[in-house]
């Protein structure tokens, strides 16, 4: 269970990153980090066809970052913080991961130099 | 491998460390010194490291209890002895999916600073400035970047 649960989370995560992975897409998600958007109103200010900004549009939902729903004949464009609250997850814990393992890493490296101090003139058993 | 100019997402922890660079190599790539303090696990955990220590060389920490394993593991990318190392890894802490770790030591008088840059693959560029007020997340990169200085 917690198997697939964590591959799952690791596939997310890599097609959130895929789709994060391309200027246009992050300048999307920019603009929709204002606000909801219509589709017509978040392609407009590309030099590229809505044909083009729509297929970008399209792999965002793809990995979850960008939700479409139906308003009238729009498609309001939003995004979906929960997916990049993931993202922001991984970092969090990846820093704190490394963090803890270099306070770990100077920890021993003072052991060393204790041990080396302590030598045959001086010799002194155990480490704090 | 694709690992040069891009910037993906990453997260990149520095410190100036009270170490020559080549003791901090040596506390990388010898596995005496690797079991004494790459496990993230306190107490009774036993740890057994191999390195084969080149490009394309393997790396194997494994970190067992009577409880359970677990094991990271990776590839040599770079062997540039004390002031780079770059290697794959992949264990828990990715969700067993493989990422890179760039090791970077650069000496400053008695110390070193250690650049450590961890990233996700395969990605390529996501902080070029497009990012600028996209919140969260490079707040965080930021942040990871210019703590312990």
């Amino acid at each position: 269970m917690m198997e697939i649960g964590a591959r799952n989370e690791a596939a997310r995560l890599d097609a959130v990153f895929a789709a994060l992975a391309d200027p246009t897409r992050r300048a999307i998600i920019e603009r929709l980090s204002l606000s909801a958007a219509r589709v017509t109103e978040v392609a407009e200010p590309f030099a590229m066809s809505l044909n083009a900004v729509s297929k970008h549009i399209r792999v965002l939902e793809a990995s979850g970052v960008v939700a479409r729903r139906r308003q009238g004949r729009d498609h309001i464009l939003s995004i979906n913080t929960r997916s990049l609250d993931e993202i922001d997850g991984w970092i969090e814990r990846t820093r704190r991961y490394w963090e803890q393992r270099l306070d770990a890493m100077e920890r021993l490296l003072r052991e060393l130099e204790k041990d080396g101090k302590s030598g045959p003139r001086d010799r002194k058993h155990g480490l704090r | 491998m694709d690992c040069g100019d891009t910037t993906g997402p990453i997260v990149q922890v520095r410190r100036r460390v009270r170490a020559s660079a080549d003791q901090i190599f040596d506390l990388w790539t010898k596995p005496d010194l690797m079991v004494r303090w790459m496990s993230p696990f306190p107490g009774a955990v036993d740890c057994k490291a191999s390195c084969d220590l080149r490009p394309g060389g393997a790396f194997s920490f494994v970190m067992s209890s009577e409880q359970s394993s677990r094991e990271v593991s990776g590839t040599y990318v770079q062997v540039d002895r004390p002031r780079k190392l770059v290697f794959t890894w992949i264990g828990p802490l990715t969700n067993d999916v493989n990422t890179l770790v760039t090791v970077e030591l650069n000496p400053h008088g008695d110390e070193t600073d250690l650049v450590l840059t961890h990233e996700r693959l395969p990605t390529s560029a996501i902080v070029e400035g497009h990012t600028r007020g996209w919140g969260i997340i490079l707040d965080h990169l930021l942040d990871a970047a210019s703590s312990d200085f």
